[in-house]
């Protein structure tokens, strides 16, 4: 017994340390993503309200740059909403209820924080539950995706950033059709890695990569970046690396997409396993 | 003594803010993410008991983490940088530092000591947290290069802000 004091008073320096070494390893290792987002949603909960207050000044100086951007985007959208019901009109006789057929709607929201500089990236919006936002609800802007929301507070809410070396998305080869997933290889924020494209399809570099509509996340072909360069790995799939449409470091303005027919999908795929 | 521990919290609570709302907004190139917190376990008194000086590195880490939604990474760099402490001390100091009482500061007299025992203190710290954020030696030399580029921002700035707290006493 007393040899045990004295070997737990000369060591105990050390025990401590690799107990508490220990300890947050074994936070750091087994904790799944939505868990680790959700501590500390109250620190950064404060955090967010002072961030947004700053953000909303330093708004005022962007609001040349939003304000073509918001241009731009609208004369796209019109031409699109004419494209439509020009073939609208042409479709009339065989119409059948439009209103239960809406797969998404989509809500703004403006970006208060946001980092690239980590591996495992993270993006506050200023919309949380009180605007009926939920985790894993998909988050785009104009130029493609942006990540996931993974935690909600009642005016805030967290998105796991494209940028996060843990998030994948199903994404196809627009040309082609074949999907594969994408991911961030935490090296360079403008580029992303796209893996799982095999041998014989025909990439060439700057064909479009856009996303799949596999997951109900996010709807089918929002482009997300076009492919800079590809090489064989092991003999029979290509790893693609591909620019991404979106510079992250200056996302404002960005779209969250409610889907409404999640819940459905999930349930009937979850009978077959 | 109570003095000494308001002076401590207030360190404490000023650095965490710092890096919360300021540094950890900084986007140099992608790369470049100076944590400069670290300071707070790099000014505790030479004769702080060694329970003590581990629990406030990891509480610091704790704090760190809660504020960036990353559960366990800056908890155990930090808890590793209060753990070799006393063995980056007690190996840099030289005869006039080895009977130091009170915080490690910057002093004129010595700064090349001040230099290095930062300079080993941020490699550590940055080195445990930047690997363990990748969590793989997969890209071993961009993790390096970040953890060099990273240290020199924390460095330059904890040796800044050392000097401009020496020149305000002193005058």
């Amino acid at each position: 017994m007393n040899s045990l004091l004295r070997f737990l008073e000369k060591y105990y320096f050390l025990l401590l340390f690799l107990i508490l070494e220990g300890f947050s390893i074994w936070l750091l290792v087994d904790h799944n993503y939505y868990q680790k987002a959700s501590f500390g949603k109250l620190s950064r909960g404060v955090i967010s309200v002072i961030d947004n207050q700053i953000r909303s000044i330093s708004n005022y100086f962007h609001f040349k740059q939003t304000n073509i951007e918001f241009m731009v985007e609208n004369v796209a959208l019109r031409n699109e909403m004419e494209k439509l019901k020009n073939r609208l009109e042409a479709n009339k006789s065989n119409l059948t209820d439009s209103i239960g057929s809406v797969k998404y709607t989509y809500s703004t929201a403006k970006v208060v924080n946001n980092t690239i500089n980590k591996q495992n990236n993270f993006i506050t919006l200023n919309v949380g539950s009180n605007e009926g936002i939920q985790s894993e609800m998909g988050v785009i802007t104009k130029d493609g995706i942006v990540g996931v929301v993974a935690s909600v507070t009642k005016n805030f809410s967290t998105v796991i950033s494209l940028l996060n070396t843990n998030l994948k998305v199903s994404a196809k080869h627009s040309r082609s059709g074949t999907f594969g997933s994408l991911y961030w290889d935490g090296v360079n924020y403008r580029e992303t890695i796209l893996s799982e494209i095999p041998q014989h399809v025909n990439l060439t570099q700057g064909d479009t990569i856009v996303t799949s509509g596999y997951s109900t996340i996010f709807p089918p072909n929002i482009p997300l970046g076009i492919i800079e360069e590809f090489e064989l790995k092991d003999g029979s799939f290509y790893i693609v690396k591909v620019k991404l449409l979106s510079d992250f470091k200056r996302i404002n303005n960005v779209y969250v997409i409610k889907s409404h027919q999640a819940a459905e999908k999930n349930l009937i795929e979850k009978q077959n396993e | 003594m109570s003095k000494q521990l308001t002076r401590y919290a207030l360190t404490f609570i000023a650095l965490i803010a710092l890096q919360t709302l300021i540094l950890n907004n900084i986007k140099l190139g992608g790369f470049i993410n100076p944590y400069v917190y670290i300071l707070f376990i790099m000014l505790l008194p030479f004769e702080i008991p060694g329970w003590l000086l581990l629990t406030l590195g990891f509480i610091t880490g704790l704090t760190m983490d809660a504020f960036s939604g990353t559960l366990g990474m800056h908890s155990s760099a930090t808890l590793f940088v209060a753990f070799i402490r006393p063995l980056i001390l007690s190996n840099i100091s030289t005869h006039e530092s080895t009977d130091k009482k009170g915080s490690p500061a910057l002093n004129m007299k010595d700064i090349g000591w001040f230099i290095k025992y930062t300079f080993f203190i941020v490699i550590a710290h940055h080195f445990v947290l930047f690997y363990l954020e990748t969590f793989s030696f997969a890209h071993f030399f961009t993790t390096l290069l970040r953890v060099m580029l990273s240290s020199v921002f924390t460095a330059l700035f904890i040796l800044l802000s050392q000097f401009f707290l020496i020149r305000n006493q002193s005058n």
